[in-house]
């Protein structure tokens, strides 16, 4: 099977230092991969090379067998690739229905913007997308007004309006609460029925949740992949995990 | 749930937005007949200032693009339209009664530039009030953009821009008329008609209607989104797929277009131009129209225009030092009221929000917002 996304040997370096070194992943369809590893491993950086947010060294980036390494970010994006970023990144001065509106796919153009029309069909695709994250009852609340955990979930929202045929997410959960974690493990998870998914995670309880195939980065490498068990008993993570029993306390 | 929640009201015509707007039209249509000649020019010049404001508010407000070379645009258009003008006056308007206008005379040219002369030919003419302006800021645009120079940076260009280019047309005097411009233009005609004042105001007017109209409908639309979300976070946008230069180029071409034909429209009713109107002192004031009008609302930074125009024009019997006192309402409005006077006012009155269709959602879920 070909792979969704396939990264080749890929090198990041910023100025003289090496965030990527060597780093090779291949992503099928419908899978979650989750990526996991200490701070400074180069977990966001893989994802700032795939979506061009970080300029590639040397390696290759393949999307659906197409080269896509260091192509423009919204041509990635056109391609079918949507990003979440580490702190929500929306649109706070609009309301929740405009953030999934400006998402959707289509209307990239000037022309096509200008002449758009809400259609009845793009309701329908924001109110879909707004339901499966839970935000039906926000979609005309400012973003500013709503809470940390419900902004990831707007981002979220916007990624699926994107219609990606791929879903990097990085650090959906953070400073959500247990029962909002829980919930976006579940939201993920339905997300991976249409879609692939990239996580990028911390929190180990919800990794076991929703991990199908983990990766652990280290130093720009990968250091270790296979499933939750695999991996917590791979004796390179635990000492990375330096002096920790288990990978569950790495959060 | 999903089948309950219908969203945005079906009609979408902005009656409120039609009637306020009507009245507004209908009282600057019957002001030339109760005004004197003198307000009727005064006014049809301050219009065209609040058109180039608004001009600068679908960059600066809108898209978060500060620019004081907005004065640069006017003037291009001004210079194409003065051209015109005075390769039109008969031979006896002429000082020297040839062909060749009387600056080009006294810096010793023998023959018309190639360059200068079609603009004799009022078609030209038109086209080069909009496309001088919107080509060179496609230009400029283009390398700024292309290469993501941002924030104050583009202003600092935008500030070189407009000295560099003020130094070049005085410099230029055998083509430009150096200091003093293009002076003691004709009167712009319709089949042989001089055009009086109040057809000029009338003129003016459609042109400013037209300027605001034209903003209202583009911002109103996805792309007024895509403008304000370049303006909150540029970044962002670029990874749903937008190309986010693509979109500051275009709107900051448009605008350079928009203030051409103001400049244009000004000549004639201003019967000069000059490179005063490229220097950053003119630059500087519509800036300070849009930010004491009220970033992004169009119609803030028209009447502001309009307002400080009549204020100049008062102020100026009684004291020299008008311009201290737009500096001290300058103070104020940006330590008091960031966003500008049009925030002052109740927001049913805000154009986005009376444009703007209302949500109905169903009562068991959220309340109406307000």
């Amino acid at each position: 099977m070909e792979a969704v996304l396939s990264v080749k040997d890929l090198n990041v370096v910023f100025s003289g230092f090496k965030a990527l070194t060597g780093v090779s992943l291949d992503v099928y369809d419908g899978e979650i991969v989750t990526i996991i590893g200490p701070n400074g491993a180069g977990k966001s950086t893989l994802l700032d090379a795939i979506v061009s947010k970080s300029p590639v060294f040397s390696g290759h980036i393949y999307y659906h067998g197409k080269e896509i390494t260091n192509k423009s970010p919204h041509e990635v994006a056109r391609m079918g690739i949507g990003r979440k970023f580490q702190n929500p990144n929306v649109y706070n001065e609009l309301t929740v229905f405009d953030n999934i509106l400006l998402s959707l796919k289509g209307t990239h153009g000037i022309l096509s913007s200008i002449t758009s029309k809400l259609t009845r069909a793009k309701k329908g695709k924001i109110y879909d997308v707004l339901e499966r994250t839970g935000l039906l009852e926000q979609a005309f609340e400012q973003v500013s007004s709503l809470s940390h955990g419900q902004k990831q979930w707007v981002e979220i929202s916007m990624v699926l309006a994107q219609d990606p045929s791929i879903v990097l997410l990085d650090e959906p959960t953070a400073g959500m609460t247990t029962d909002e974690t829980y919930m976006t493990g579940e939201i993920i998870k339905s997300i991976a029925k249409s879609h692939s998914v990239v996580v990028i995670e911390h929190d180990m309880e919800f990794v076991k949740q929703i991990a199908e195939r983990i990766v652990v980065l280290h130093q720009g490498q990968v250091l270790a992949e296979g499933s939750v068990q695999e991996v917590q008993s791979n004796p390179k993570v635990i000492e990375v995990y330096l002096g920790r029993e288990t990978i569950n306390a790495a959060a | 749930m999903a089948n309950v929640v219908m969203g945005y009201k079906q009609s979408t015509f902005p009656a409120k937005l039609a009637v306020i707007s009507g009245i507004g039209l209908l009282i600057f249509i019957i002001f030339p007949f109760v005004m004197g000649e003198f307000q009727v020019s005064l006014m049809s010049k301050l219009l065209l200032f609040g058109a180039l404001a608004i001009s600068l508010d679908l960059v600066w407000g809108f898209t978060g693009i500060l620019s004081f070379a907005h004065g640069i645009f006017f003037t291009l258009g001004g210079y194409a339209s003065a051209y015109y003008l005075k390769l039109n006056l008969s031979a006896e308007g002429n000082t020297y009664g040839g062909e060749l206008p009387d600056f080009m005379v006294w810096n010793g040219l023998e023959t018309m530039p190639w360059f200068i002369a079609p603009l004799k030919y009022f078609p030209v003419a038109f086209i080069a009030m909009i496309a001088v302006p919107a080509l060179f800021a496609y230009v400029v645009g283009y390398f700024i953009f292309r290469s993501k120079v941002s924030g104050v940076y583009i202003t600092i260009i935008t500030l070189a821009l407009s000295s560099a280019l003020t130094t070049f047309f005085i410099s230029q005097q055998a083509y430009t008329g150096g200091t003093n411009g293009i002076t003691d233009v004709s009167k712009l005609s319709f089949f042989g008609t001089a055009i009086p004042p109040i057809g000029l105001y009338f003129l003016i007017l459609a042109y400013t209607a037209f300027v605001l109209a034209l903003g209202w409908w583009l911002t109103q639309s996805n792309f007024g989104l895509i403008l304000r979300s370049i303006n909150e976070n540029e970044n962002r946008i670029a990874f749903l797929g937008y190309d986010v230069a693509q979109f500051k180029i275009f709107i900051w071409a448009l605008s350079a277009g928009l203030a051409g034909v103001a400049g244009g429209l000004f000549v004639p009713l201003n019967r000069f131009i000059s490179p005063v109107y490229l220097a950053v002192a003119f630059g500087t004031q519509v800036v300070i129209w849009v930010a004491i009008g009220g970033r992004g609302t169009l119609i803030g930074p028209l009447l502001a225009a309009l307002i400080l125009g009549q204020v100049q024009n008062y102020a100026e019997k009684v004291t020299q030092d008008w311009q201290l006192m737009i500096g001290v309402l300058l103070l104020i409005v940006v330590l008091f009221v960031p966003n500008g006077l049009m925030s002052l006012l109740p927001k049913q009155f805000n154009l986005s929000n009376l444009s703007k269709p209302k949500p109905i959602m169903p009562a068991n879920t959220v309340q109406d917002s307000p």
